[in-house]
Protein backbone atom coordinates (compact mmCIF):
# COMPACT_ATOMS: atom_id res chain seq x y z
CA UNK A 1 0.00 0.00 0.00
CA UNK A 2 1.37 3.22 -1.16
CA UNK A 3 1.88 6.16 1.59
CA UNK A 4 2.78 8.77 -0.21
CA UNK A 5 2.71 11.79 2.73
CA UNK A 6 4.09 9.32 5.00
CA UNK A 7 5.72 11.13 8.26
CA UNK A 8 9.55 9.69 9.08
CA UNK A 9 8.66 8.58 12.37
CA UNK A 10 5.46 6.94 11.45
CA UNK A 11 5.23 3.31 12.33
CA UNK A 12 3.26 0.48 10.99
CA UNK A 13 0.77 -0.57 13.41
CA UNK A 14 -0.32 0.98 16.49
CA UNK A 15 -2.07 -1.65 18.92
CA UNK A 16 -4.50 -0.34 21.70
CA UNK A 17 -4.13 -2.45 24.69
CA UNK A 18 -2.10 -4.82 25.95
CA UNK A 19 -4.93 -7.90 27.43
CA UNK A 20 -5.49 -11.17 25.21
CA UNK A 21 -6.26 -9.56 22.42
CA UNK A 22 -3.61 -7.36 22.16
CA UNK A 23 -0.57 -9.27 23.18
CA UNK A 24 -1.91 -11.57 19.86
CA UNK A 25 -2.54 -9.10 17.62
CA UNK A 26 0.57 -7.20 18.23
CA UNK A 27 2.77 -10.82 18.10
CA UNK A 28 0.91 -11.90 15.04
CA UNK A 29 2.06 -8.37 13.22
CA UNK A 30 5.14 -8.29 14.46
CA UNK A 31 5.66 -11.55 12.95
CA UNK A 32 4.82 -10.77 9.60
CA UNK A 33 7.74 -8.12 9.58
CA UNK A 34 5.05 -4.73 10.62
CA UNK A 35 6.95 -1.83 13.46
CA UNK A 36 4.15 -2.49 15.88
CA UNK A 37 3.55 0.20 18.65
CA UNK A 38 1.72 -1.30 22.06
CA UNK A 39 0.20 1.52 23.97
CA UNK A 40 -1.08 0.03 27.83
CA UNK A 41 -2.31 1.82 30.89
CA UNK A 42 -1.34 -1.03 33.05
CA UNK A 43 2.73 -1.41 34.09
CA UNK A 44 2.60 -5.68 32.58
CA UNK A 45 1.05 -6.78 29.71
CA UNK A 46 -2.22 -9.03 30.18
CA UNK A 47 -5.04 -7.19 30.94
CA UNK A 48 -7.76 -7.39 33.33
CA UNK A 49 -7.59 -10.92 32.84
CA UNK A 50 -4.04 -12.02 33.25
CA UNK A 51 -3.32 -9.33 35.93
CA UNK A 52 -0.65 -10.67 38.69
CA UNK A 53 0.76 -12.90 35.86
CA UNK A 54 3.44 -10.83 35.25
CA UNK A 55 5.77 -13.98 35.13
CA UNK A 56 5.52 -16.43 32.75
CA UNK A 57 6.98 -19.60 33.10
CA UNK A 58 8.28 -21.12 30.05
CA UNK A 59 8.65 -24.35 31.33
CA UNK A 60 5.07 -25.54 30.96
CA UNK A 61 5.40 -23.92 27.22
CA UNK A 62 5.89 -25.23 23.47
CA UNK A 63 7.40 -22.36 22.45
CA UNK A 64 6.43 -23.48 18.21
CA UNK A 65 5.15 -21.03 16.54
CA UNK A 66 1.89 -22.95 16.51
CA UNK A 67 1.75 -22.93 19.99
CA UNK A 68 -1.33 -19.73 19.91
CA UNK A 69 -1.91 -19.91 23.66
CA UNK A 70 -1.59 -17.23 26.01
CA UNK A 71 1.24 -18.42 27.34
CA UNK A 72 3.32 -18.98 24.62
CA UNK A 73 2.58 -15.48 22.59
CA UNK A 74 2.96 -13.97 26.23
CA UNK A 75 6.62 -15.12 26.02
CA UNK A 76 7.23 -14.69 22.61
CA UNK A 77 5.87 -10.34 22.83
CA UNK A 78 8.15 -10.37 25.57
CA UNK A 79 11.29 -11.62 23.57
CA UNK A 80 9.56 -9.30 20.51
CA UNK A 81 9.67 -6.40 23.00
CA UNK A 82 13.39 -7.14 23.54
CA UNK A 83 14.59 -7.21 20.11
CA UNK A 84 13.18 -4.22 19.14
CA UNK A 85 10.22 -5.37 17.39
CA UNK A 86 7.08 -4.66 18.97
CA UNK A 87 7.77 -1.04 21.11
CA UNK A 88 5.34 -1.32 24.11
CA UNK A 89 4.54 1.42 25.79
CA UNK A 90 3.25 0.42 29.21
CA UNK A 91 1.87 2.98 31.66
CA UNK A 92 0.43 5.66 28.94
CA UNK A 93 -2.75 6.14 28.55
CA UNK A 94 -4.35 6.75 24.97
CA UNK A 95 -6.61 9.58 25.23
CA UNK A 96 -7.47 11.10 22.22
CA UNK A 97 -7.25 9.44 18.47
CA UNK A 98 -7.56 11.16 15.14
CA UNK A 99 -6.87 10.60 11.19
CA UNK A 100 -4.25 12.68 9.67
CA UNK A 101 -3.67 12.15 5.90
CA UNK A 102 -4.71 8.61 5.95
CA UNK A 103 -2.32 8.15 8.85
CA UNK A 104 -3.62 7.60 12.66
CA UNK A 105 -2.74 9.66 15.10
CA UNK A 106 -3.05 8.49 19.15
CA UNK A 107 -2.48 11.29 21.44
CA UNK A 108 -0.60 9.86 24.77
CA UNK A 109 -0.80 10.73 28.21
CA UNK A 110 1.48 9.52 31.38
CA UNK A 111 -0.04 7.75 34.13
CA UNK A 112 -2.05 9.87 37.18
CA UNK A 113 1.68 10.44 38.51
CA UNK A 114 2.96 11.82 35.48
CA UNK A 115 -0.16 13.26 33.33
CA UNK A 116 1.55 16.46 32.04
CA UNK A 117 3.47 14.35 30.36
CA UNK A 118 2.26 13.82 26.55
CA UNK A 119 3.37 11.92 22.81
CA UNK A 120 1.88 10.76 20.03
CA UNK A 121 1.95 7.58 17.86
CA UNK A 122 1.51 8.13 14.15
CA UNK A 123 0.39 4.74 12.14
CA UNK A 124 -0.37 3.36 8.96
CA UNK A 125 -2.95 1.13 10.48
CA UNK A 126 -4.68 0.66 14.51
CA UNK A 127 -5.83 -1.96 16.36
CA UNK A 128 -8.02 -1.33 19.32
CA UNK A 129 -8.37 -3.93 21.75
CA UNK A 130 -8.97 -1.67 24.71
CA UNK A 131 -10.99 -4.49 26.51
CA UNK A 132 -14.57 -3.95 28.55
CA UNK A 133 -15.25 -3.05 32.31
CA UNK A 134 -18.25 -4.02 34.61
CA UNK A 135 -22.14 -3.00 34.07
CA UNK A 136 -23.43 -1.26 37.07
CA UNK A 137 -27.13 -0.99 37.66
CA UNK A 138 -28.02 1.04 40.42
CA UNK A 139 -29.58 0.27 43.40
CA UNK A 140 -30.23 2.17 46.91
CA UNK A 141 -26.55 2.51 48.73
CA UNK A 142 -24.51 1.51 46.20
CA UNK A 143 -22.12 4.56 46.60
CA UNK A 144 -21.07 3.33 49.95
CA UNK A 145 -17.17 2.25 50.82
CA UNK A 146 -17.21 -1.47 50.68
CA UNK A 147 -19.02 -1.61 47.88
CA UNK A 148 -17.38 -2.42 44.09
CA UNK A 149 -17.55 -3.74 41.11
CA UNK A 150 -16.60 -7.04 40.81
CA UNK A 151 -13.75 -6.56 37.89
CA UNK A 152 -12.72 -4.24 40.97
CA UNK A 153 -12.69 -6.95 43.85
CA UNK A 154 -10.77 -9.18 41.05
CA UNK A 155 -8.16 -6.98 40.11
CA UNK A 156 -7.72 -5.97 43.86
CA UNK A 157 -6.87 -9.85 45.07
CA UNK A 158 -5.27 -10.91 42.06
CA UNK A 159 -2.81 -7.66 41.09
CA UNK A 160 -2.23 -6.82 44.64
CA UNK A 161 -3.23 -9.81 46.90
CA UNK A 162 -5.48 -7.86 49.07
CA UNK A 163 -9.07 -8.34 49.27
CA UNK A 164 -11.73 -6.10 50.04
CA UNK A 165 -12.95 -7.66 53.16
CA UNK A 166 -13.52 -10.85 55.37
CA UNK A 167 -16.93 -11.35 54.26
CA UNK A 168 -17.81 -10.86 50.65
CA UNK A 169 -21.11 -11.11 49.16
CA UNK A 170 -20.69 -11.40 44.90
CA UNK A 171 -23.70 -10.20 43.34
CA UNK A 172 -25.29 -9.30 39.97
CA UNK A 173 -25.58 -11.86 37.04
CA UNK A 174 -22.99 -14.07 34.65
CA UNK A 175 -20.66 -16.74 35.31
CA UNK A 176 -18.06 -13.86 35.82
CA UNK A 177 -19.65 -14.05 39.76
CA UNK A 178 -18.22 -17.35 40.00
CA UNK A 179 -14.86 -16.21 38.95
CA UNK A 180 -14.64 -13.31 41.13
CA UNK A 181 -16.12 -15.75 44.16
CA UNK A 182 -13.27 -18.11 43.09
CA UNK A 183 -10.27 -15.65 43.40
CA UNK A 184 -11.72 -14.55 46.78
CA UNK A 185 -11.83 -17.77 48.30
CA UNK A 186 -8.34 -18.38 46.57
CA UNK A 187 -7.04 -14.98 48.84
CA UNK A 188 -8.68 -15.98 51.84
CA UNK A 189 -12.04 -13.91 51.80
CA UNK A 190 -15.42 -15.70 53.20
CA UNK A 191 -18.04 -15.29 50.32
CA UNK A 192 -21.49 -15.66 52.35
CA UNK A 193 -23.65 -15.79 49.31
CA UNK A 194 -23.58 -15.08 45.68
CA UNK A 195 -26.54 -13.44 44.44
CA UNK A 196 -27.16 -14.35 40.52
CA UNK A 197 -30.27 -12.29 39.52
CA UNK A 198 -31.04 -15.20 36.99
CA UNK A 199 -31.21 -18.82 36.21
CA UNK A 200 -28.53 -20.06 34.93
CA UNK A 201 -29.67 -24.13 34.91
CA UNK A 202 -29.91 -24.27 31.39
CA UNK A 203 -26.55 -23.27 30.28
CA UNK A 204 -24.91 -26.58 30.16
CA UNK A 205 -27.48 -28.17 27.77
CA UNK A 206 -27.48 -24.79 25.67
CA UNK A 207 -23.81 -25.50 25.88
CA UNK A 208 -22.86 -28.82 25.48
CA UNK A 209 -23.12 -28.68 21.89
CA UNK A 210 -20.11 -26.33 21.48
CA UNK A 211 -17.45 -28.53 21.20
CA UNK A 212 -14.51 -25.80 22.62
CA UNK A 213 -16.95 -24.44 24.77
CA UNK A 214 -16.57 -27.67 26.71
CA UNK A 215 -13.75 -25.87 28.10
CA UNK A 216 -15.03 -22.83 29.53
CA UNK A 217 -17.64 -24.89 30.95
CA UNK A 218 -14.93 -27.36 32.75
CA UNK A 219 -13.74 -24.05 34.60
CA UNK A 220 -17.23 -23.30 35.74
CA UNK A 221 -17.26 -26.94 36.89
CA UNK A 222 -14.37 -26.70 38.85
CA UNK A 223 -15.61 -23.25 40.02
CA UNK A 224 -18.72 -24.86 41.25
CA UNK A 225 -16.47 -27.37 42.81
CA UNK A 226 -14.35 -25.14 44.50
CA UNK A 227 -17.92 -22.90 45.73
CA UNK A 228 -19.57 -26.17 47.08
CA UNK A 229 -15.98 -27.00 48.97
CA UNK A 230 -16.60 -23.93 50.95
CA UNK A 231 -19.78 -23.95 51.18
CA UNK A 232 -20.41 -20.64 49.32
CA UNK A 233 -24.78 -20.29 48.35
CA UNK A 234 -25.33 -19.52 44.92
CA UNK A 235 -28.79 -17.99 45.48
CA UNK A 236 -30.53 -17.71 42.06
CA UNK A 237 -33.39 -15.39 40.95
CA UNK A 238 -32.19 -13.30 44.28
CA UNK A 239 -31.01 -9.71 43.91
CA UNK A 240 -29.07 -7.09 46.37
CA UNK A 241 -31.36 -4.49 46.42
CA UNK A 242 -29.80 -2.49 49.33
CA UNK A 243 -26.32 -1.95 50.39
CA UNK A 244 -26.74 -0.69 54.07
CA UNK A 245 -24.03 0.61 56.40
CA UNK A 246 -22.99 3.72 58.05
CA UNK A 247 -20.09 5.76 56.32
CA UNK A 248 -19.15 2.20 55.28
CA UNK A 249 -20.82 -1.52 54.02
CA UNK A 250 -22.58 -3.53 57.01
CA UNK A 251 -24.67 -5.52 55.12
CA UNK A 252 -26.78 -5.81 52.22
CA UNK A 253 -30.55 -6.16 51.87
CA UNK A 254 -31.30 -9.24 49.38
CA UNK A 255 -34.37 -10.91 48.27
CA UNK A 256 -35.92 -13.34 45.90
CA UNK A 257 -36.93 -12.00 42.47
CA UNK A 258 -39.18 -13.14 39.70
CA UNK A 259 -37.93 -13.89 36.09
CA UNK A 260 -37.94 -10.35 35.16
CA UNK A 261 -36.13 -9.51 38.46
CA UNK A 262 -39.38 -7.78 40.46
CA UNK A 263 -38.69 -8.24 43.82
CA UNK A 264 -41.08 -11.07 45.58
CA UNK A 265 -42.55 -9.48 48.35
CA UNK A 266 -41.95 -10.93 52.05
CA UNK A 267 -38.84 -12.29 50.41
CA UNK A 268 -36.11 -9.73 51.75
CA UNK A 269 -33.29 -10.75 54.33
CA UNK A 270 -30.44 -8.98 55.90
CA UNK A 271 -26.76 -10.80 54.81
CA UNK A 272 -24.05 -9.17 56.94
CA UNK A 273 -20.96 -8.69 54.99
CA UNK A 274 -17.84 -6.09 54.67
CA UNK A 275 -18.10 -5.93 50.89
CA UNK A 276 -20.07 -6.51 47.79
CA UNK A 277 -18.34 -7.16 44.70
CA UNK A 278 -20.97 -6.65 42.03
CA UNK A 279 -21.65 -6.53 38.37
CA UNK A 280 -23.99 -6.98 35.38
CA UNK A 281 -22.21 -8.60 32.44
CA UNK A 282 -19.90 -5.94 30.95
CA UNK A 283 -19.53 -2.36 28.82
CA UNK A 284 -16.56 -2.39 25.89
CA UNK A 285 -14.35 0.27 26.02
CA UNK A 286 -15.14 1.74 22.34
CA UNK A 287 -14.67 5.47 22.41
CA UNK A 288 -11.40 6.03 20.66
CA UNK A 289 -12.96 3.90 17.43
CA UNK A 290 -15.96 6.02 17.99
CA UNK A 291 -13.62 9.38 17.99
CA UNK A 292 -12.24 7.53 14.45
CA UNK A 293 -15.82 7.53 13.50
CA UNK A 294 -15.90 3.45 13.29
CA UNK A 295 -19.68 2.48 12.90
CA UNK A 296 -21.25 0.71 16.18
CA UNK A 297 -23.65 -1.98 16.46
CA UNK A 298 -25.18 -3.33 19.38
CA UNK A 299 -23.49 -7.05 20.77
CA UNK A 300 -25.52 -9.99 21.91
CA UNK A 301 -25.92 -8.54 25.65
CA UNK A 302 -27.57 -5.26 24.26
CA UNK A 303 -24.77 -3.26 24.60
CA UNK A 304 -22.97 -0.69 22.20
CA UNK A 305 -19.79 -2.85 20.10
CA UNK A 306 -17.35 -1.68 17.26
CA UNK A 307 -18.78 -3.05 14.25
CA UNK A 308 -16.38 -5.32 12.33
CA UNK A 309 -16.43 -7.72 9.21
CA UNK A 310 -15.68 -11.05 9.31
CA UNK A 311 -11.67 -10.10 9.21
CA UNK A 312 -12.19 -7.75 12.04
CA UNK A 313 -12.01 -4.54 9.87
CA UNK A 314 -14.19 -1.93 11.02
CA UNK A 315 -15.72 0.46 8.69
CA UNK A 316 -12.90 3.04 8.75
CA UNK A 317 -9.72 2.10 6.39
CA UNK A 318 -7.02 0.54 8.28
CA UNK A 319 -9.12 0.49 11.40
CA UNK A 320 -9.62 -3.08 13.04
CA UNK A 321 -10.67 -4.06 16.21
CA UNK A 322 -10.51 -6.95 18.33
CA UNK A 323 -11.76 -8.60 22.01
CA UNK A 324 -14.31 -7.72 23.92
CA UNK A 325 -14.60 -4.37 22.14
CA UNK A 326 -16.54 -5.83 19.40
CA UNK A 327 -18.42 -8.27 21.24
CA UNK A 328 -18.14 -9.19 24.98
CA UNK A 329 -16.98 -12.77 24.94
CA UNK A 330 -14.42 -13.34 27.46
CA UNK A 331 -10.78 -14.21 27.20
CA UNK A 332 -10.24 -17.27 24.99
CA UNK A 333 -12.65 -14.81 22.07
CA UNK A 334 -10.41 -12.16 23.06
CA UNK A 335 -7.45 -14.10 22.03
CA UNK A 336 -7.92 -15.44 19.23
CA UNK A 337 -9.60 -12.51 17.63
CA UNK A 338 -6.35 -10.85 18.43
CA UNK A 339 -4.84 -13.60 16.21
CA UNK A 340 -6.98 -12.83 13.63
CA UNK A 341 -6.85 -8.66 13.44
CA UNK A 342 -2.80 -9.38 13.67
CA UNK A 343 -3.31 -11.20 10.10
CA UNK A 344 -5.73 -8.44 8.89
CA UNK A 345 -3.63 -6.00 9.44
CA UNK A 346 -0.02 -7.32 7.94
CA UNK A 347 -2.74 -8.35 4.79
CA UNK A 348 -3.60 -4.61 4.68
CA UNK A 349 -0.18 -3.29 4.85
CA UNK A 350 0.33 -5.78 2.54
CA UNK A 351 2.95 -8.01 4.54
CA UNK A 352 3.38 -11.86 3.88
CA UNK A 353 1.13 -14.27 6.47
CA UNK A 354 2.46 -15.10 9.85
CA UNK A 355 -0.51 -17.74 10.13
CA UNK A 356 -0.67 -20.81 7.86
CA UNK A 357 -3.70 -21.14 5.73
CA UNK A 358 -4.86 -23.81 8.17
CA UNK A 359 -3.79 -22.09 11.30
CA UNK A 360 -5.81 -18.91 10.40
CA UNK A 361 -9.16 -21.46 9.56
CA UNK A 362 -8.58 -22.77 13.13
CA UNK A 363 -8.66 -19.48 14.08
CA UNK A 364 -11.79 -18.43 12.32
CA UNK A 365 -13.35 -21.83 13.22
CA UNK A 366 -12.94 -20.62 17.32
CA UNK A 367 -14.28 -17.15 16.60
CA UNK A 368 -17.57 -18.34 15.63
CA UNK A 369 -16.94 -21.11 18.39
CA UNK A 370 -16.48 -18.61 21.38
CA UNK A 371 -19.12 -15.88 19.62
CA UNK A 372 -21.69 -19.01 20.02
CA UNK A 373 -20.73 -19.84 24.04
CA UNK A 374 -21.08 -15.89 24.21
CA UNK A 375 -24.33 -15.55 22.39
CA UNK A 376 -25.46 -18.82 25.11
CA UNK A 377 -24.39 -16.89 27.67
CA UNK A 378 -26.16 -13.83 26.66
CA UNK A 379 -28.94 -15.21 26.43
CA UNK A 380 -29.07 -17.38 30.02
CA UNK A 381 -27.68 -14.06 31.71
CA UNK A 382 -29.67 -11.02 30.20
CA UNK A 383 -30.74 -8.41 32.03
CA UNK A 384 -34.01 -8.09 33.00
CA UNK A 385 -36.57 -5.05 33.18
CA UNK A 386 -37.16 -5.00 36.66
CA UNK A 387 -33.78 -4.07 37.94
CA UNK A 388 -35.48 -0.54 37.59
CA UNK A 389 -38.25 -1.18 40.28
CA UNK A 390 -35.35 -1.20 42.74
CA UNK A 391 -34.49 1.83 41.93
CA UNK A 392 -36.03 4.84 43.91
CA UNK A 393 -36.10 8.62 43.45
CA UNK A 394 -33.54 9.29 45.48
CA UNK A 395 -31.42 6.58 44.14
CA UNK A 396 -28.16 8.11 43.21
CA UNK A 397 -27.80 7.05 39.59
CA UNK A 398 -24.48 9.34 38.17
CA UNK A 399 -22.05 8.85 41.00
CA UNK A 400 -19.72 11.66 39.57
CA UNK A 401 -21.90 14.49 39.29
CA UNK A 402 -24.45 12.78 41.78
CA UNK A 403 -27.74 12.62 40.08
CA UNK A 404 -30.24 10.68 41.22
CA UNK A 405 -32.92 8.26 39.36
CA UNK A 406 -35.74 10.54 40.58
CA UNK A 407 -33.77 13.85 39.08
CA UNK A 408 -33.56 11.32 35.49
CA UNK A 409 -37.27 10.09 35.44
CA UNK A 410 -38.00 13.97 35.97
CA UNK A 411 -36.05 14.98 32.96
CA UNK A 412 -38.04 12.24 30.85
CA UNK A 413 -41.25 12.54 32.53
CA UNK A 414 -41.64 16.10 32.84
CA UNK A 415 -38.82 17.81 30.81
CA UNK A 416 -39.26 15.59 27.56
CA UNK A 417 -35.67 14.20 27.12
CA UNK A 418 -35.93 11.45 24.49
CA UNK A 419 -32.47 10.49 24.40
CA UNK A 420 -29.41 9.72 26.65
CA UNK A 421 -28.06 13.32 25.37
CA UNK A 422 -30.85 15.10 26.45
CA UNK A 423 -31.06 13.46 29.88
CA UNK A 424 -27.12 14.55 30.08
CA UNK A 425 -27.72 17.58 29.82
CA UNK A 426 -30.52 18.61 31.56
CA UNK A 427 -29.47 16.90 35.14
CA UNK A 428 -25.46 16.20 34.77
CA UNK A 429 -25.64 12.15 34.72
CA UNK A 430 -23.02 11.08 32.51
CA UNK A 431 -21.06 14.73 32.55
CA UNK A 432 -18.17 13.81 35.42
CA UNK A 433 -14.53 12.41 35.71
CA UNK A 434 -15.94 8.72 34.09
CA UNK A 435 -18.30 10.39 31.20
CA UNK A 436 -20.96 8.36 31.50
CA UNK A 437 -19.21 5.16 31.97
CA UNK A 438 -20.43 3.90 34.82
CA UNK A 439 -24.06 5.30 34.68
CA UNK A 440 -24.66 5.52 30.54
CA UNK A 441 -26.15 1.50 30.48
CA UNK A 442 -28.59 2.24 33.24
CA UNK A 443 -29.38 5.90 32.43
CA UNK A 444 -30.07 4.12 28.98
CA UNK A 445 -32.13 1.81 30.40
CA UNK A 446 -34.01 3.58 32.58
CA UNK A 447 -35.28 5.60 29.60
CA UNK A 448 -35.92 2.80 27.61
CA UNK A 449 -33.66 3.41 24.63
CA UNK A 450 -31.18 0.76 23.95
CA UNK A 451 -30.58 1.50 20.24
CA UNK A 452 -26.80 1.96 18.47
CA UNK A 453 -27.41 5.77 18.05
CA UNK A 454 -28.70 6.47 21.69
CA UNK A 455 -26.10 4.28 23.57
CA UNK A 456 -23.42 5.77 21.33
CA UNK A 457 -24.33 9.51 21.90
CA UNK A 458 -23.53 8.33 25.56
CA UNK A 459 -20.80 7.20 24.92
CA UNK A 460 -18.74 9.60 22.57
CA UNK A 461 -15.77 11.18 24.57
CA UNK A 462 -13.63 13.87 22.61
CA UNK A 463 -11.08 13.37 25.41
CA UNK A 464 -10.90 9.56 26.48
CA UNK A 465 -9.60 10.31 29.60
CA UNK A 466 -8.94 14.17 31.52
CA UNK A 467 -5.71 16.05 30.14
CA UNK A 468 -4.47 18.78 32.19
CA UNK A 469 -5.08 22.13 29.73
CA UNK A 470 -1.14 22.95 29.63
CA UNK A 471 -0.40 19.18 28.06
CA UNK A 472 -3.08 19.57 26.13
CA UNK A 473 -1.57 23.34 24.74
CA UNK A 474 1.66 22.01 24.91
CA UNK A 475 0.30 18.81 22.22
CA UNK A 476 -1.17 21.47 19.88
CA UNK A 477 1.42 23.54 19.67
CA UNK A 478 4.13 20.28 18.94
CA UNK A 479 1.03 19.35 16.97
CA UNK B 1 3.77 -9.23 49.62
CA UNK B 2 6.32 -7.84 52.17
CA UNK B 3 5.57 -5.00 53.29
CA UNK B 4 8.60 -2.71 52.07
CA UNK B 5 7.02 0.64 51.07
CA UNK B 6 6.59 3.43 54.24
CA UNK B 7 4.35 6.13 53.31
CA UNK B 8 1.38 8.39 55.41
CA UNK B 9 -2.30 8.90 54.87
CA UNK B 10 -3.87 11.83 56.46
CA UNK B 11 -0.11 12.06 58.73
CA UNK B 12 -0.66 8.01 59.82
CA UNK B 13 2.45 5.76 58.89
CA UNK B 14 1.46 2.67 56.83
CA UNK B 15 3.55 0.38 54.92
CA UNK B 16 2.71 -1.17 51.07
CA UNK B 17 3.98 -4.06 49.23
CA UNK B 18 6.41 -3.16 46.75
CA UNK B 19 4.29 -2.11 43.19
CA UNK B 20 1.07 -2.08 45.35
CA UNK B 21 -1.57 0.78 43.81
CA UNK B 22 -2.50 3.09 46.74
CA UNK B 23 -6.39 1.61 47.21
CA UNK B 24 -4.71 -1.89 47.68
CA UNK B 25 -2.19 -0.34 50.69
CA UNK B 26 -5.13 2.00 51.96
CA UNK B 27 -7.72 -1.52 52.57
CA UNK B 28 -4.96 -3.64 53.72
CA UNK B 29 -4.38 -0.32 56.58
CA UNK B 30 -8.19 -0.79 57.25
CA UNK B 31 -8.81 2.58 55.26
CA UNK B 32 -12.10 2.36 53.15
CA UNK B 33 -13.12 5.97 51.98
CA UNK B 34 -10.09 8.32 50.87
CA UNK B 35 -12.40 10.95 49.08
CA UNK B 36 -15.81 13.17 49.90
CA UNK B 37 -18.07 14.03 47.12
CA UNK B 38 -18.12 17.29 45.89
CA UNK B 39 -22.28 17.98 46.88
CA UNK B 40 -23.39 15.82 49.28
CA UNK B 41 -19.77 15.17 50.82
CA UNK B 42 -20.51 11.58 50.93
CA UNK B 43 -17.42 9.26 51.36
CA UNK B 44 -16.01 7.64 48.70
CA UNK B 45 -13.04 4.51 48.50
CA UNK B 46 -12.68 1.97 45.48
CA UNK B 47 -15.13 1.43 43.08
CA UNK B 48 -14.50 -0.25 39.32
CA UNK B 49 -10.81 -1.09 40.35
CA UNK B 50 -9.28 -0.76 37.52
CA UNK B 51 -9.17 2.96 36.84
CA UNK B 52 -12.65 3.54 34.53
CA UNK B 53 -14.71 5.16 37.35
CA UNK B 54 -12.80 7.91 38.73
CA UNK B 55 -14.44 7.24 42.32
CA UNK B 56 -10.94 6.67 44.15
CA UNK B 57 -8.93 9.71 43.80
CA UNK B 58 -6.88 10.61 46.13
CA UNK B 59 -4.72 13.71 46.97
CA UNK B 60 -0.88 12.66 46.66
CA UNK B 61 2.03 14.48 47.34
CA UNK B 62 -0.52 17.98 47.09
CA UNK B 63 -1.57 16.23 43.82
CA UNK B 64 -5.44 16.26 43.66
CA UNK B 65 -7.14 13.48 41.30
CA UNK B 66 -5.09 10.44 41.58
CA UNK B 67 -6.93 7.45 40.89
CA UNK B 68 -5.98 5.08 43.62
CA UNK B 69 -6.84 2.03 41.93
CA UNK B 70 -4.15 2.21 38.64
CA UNK B 71 -1.51 3.91 40.90
CA UNK B 72 1.25 2.75 43.07
CA UNK B 73 2.56 3.66 46.22
CA UNK B 74 6.25 5.30 46.13
CA UNK B 75 8.64 5.38 49.19
CA UNK B 76 7.56 8.77 51.65
CA UNK B 77 3.96 9.26 49.36
CA UNK B 78 2.29 11.68 51.39
CA UNK B 79 -1.54 10.42 50.70
CA UNK B 80 -4.12 12.41 51.72
CA UNK B 81 -8.23 12.36 51.44
CA UNK B 82 -9.34 14.04 48.81
CA UNK B 83 -12.23 16.74 49.67
CA UNK B 84 -14.54 17.69 46.80
CA UNK B 85 -12.26 18.55 43.57
CA UNK B 86 -9.58 18.52 46.00
CA UNK B 87 -8.45 22.02 45.14
CA UNK B 88 -8.13 24.43 48.68
CA UNK B 89 -10.91 26.69 48.70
Amino acid sequence: MAMSSRSPDATDVTVLGAGAAGVAAAVVAARSGCRVVVIDNGSVPGGQYFRGAATVTSSSVNSQPADLSYAALRIEFDRLVASGAIDYRARWTAYAASINDAEFVIRLRGDDRHRSEIDAVTSTALIVATGAFDRQLPFPGWDLPGVMSGGGAQSLAKGDDVVPGRRVVVAGTGPFLLAVSSTLLDHGASVPAIVEANHPARLMTQTSGLRGGLGKTGELVGYARQLARHRVPYLRRHRVIEAIGAGFLEAVRIARVDRDWRVVEGSERTVECDALAVGFGFVAQTDLAGQLGAAMTLGADGGLVIDVDADLATSVAGLFAAGETTGVGGVEAARVEGLLAGASVADYLGRPPALTSRGLRVVRRDIAMWQGFADALHTTFPVREGWREQVRDDTLVCRCEEVSAGQVREAIDDLGARDTRAVKLFTRAGMGWCQGRVCGSAVDSLCGFGTTQSLGGAATRPLAVPVPLGALANDQMEG
Amino acid sequence: MSPEIRFTFDGLSMTAGEDQSIAAALIENGILSWRTTRFGDRPRGLFCGIGVCFDCLVTVNGEPNVRACISAVEPADDVRTQVGDGHVE
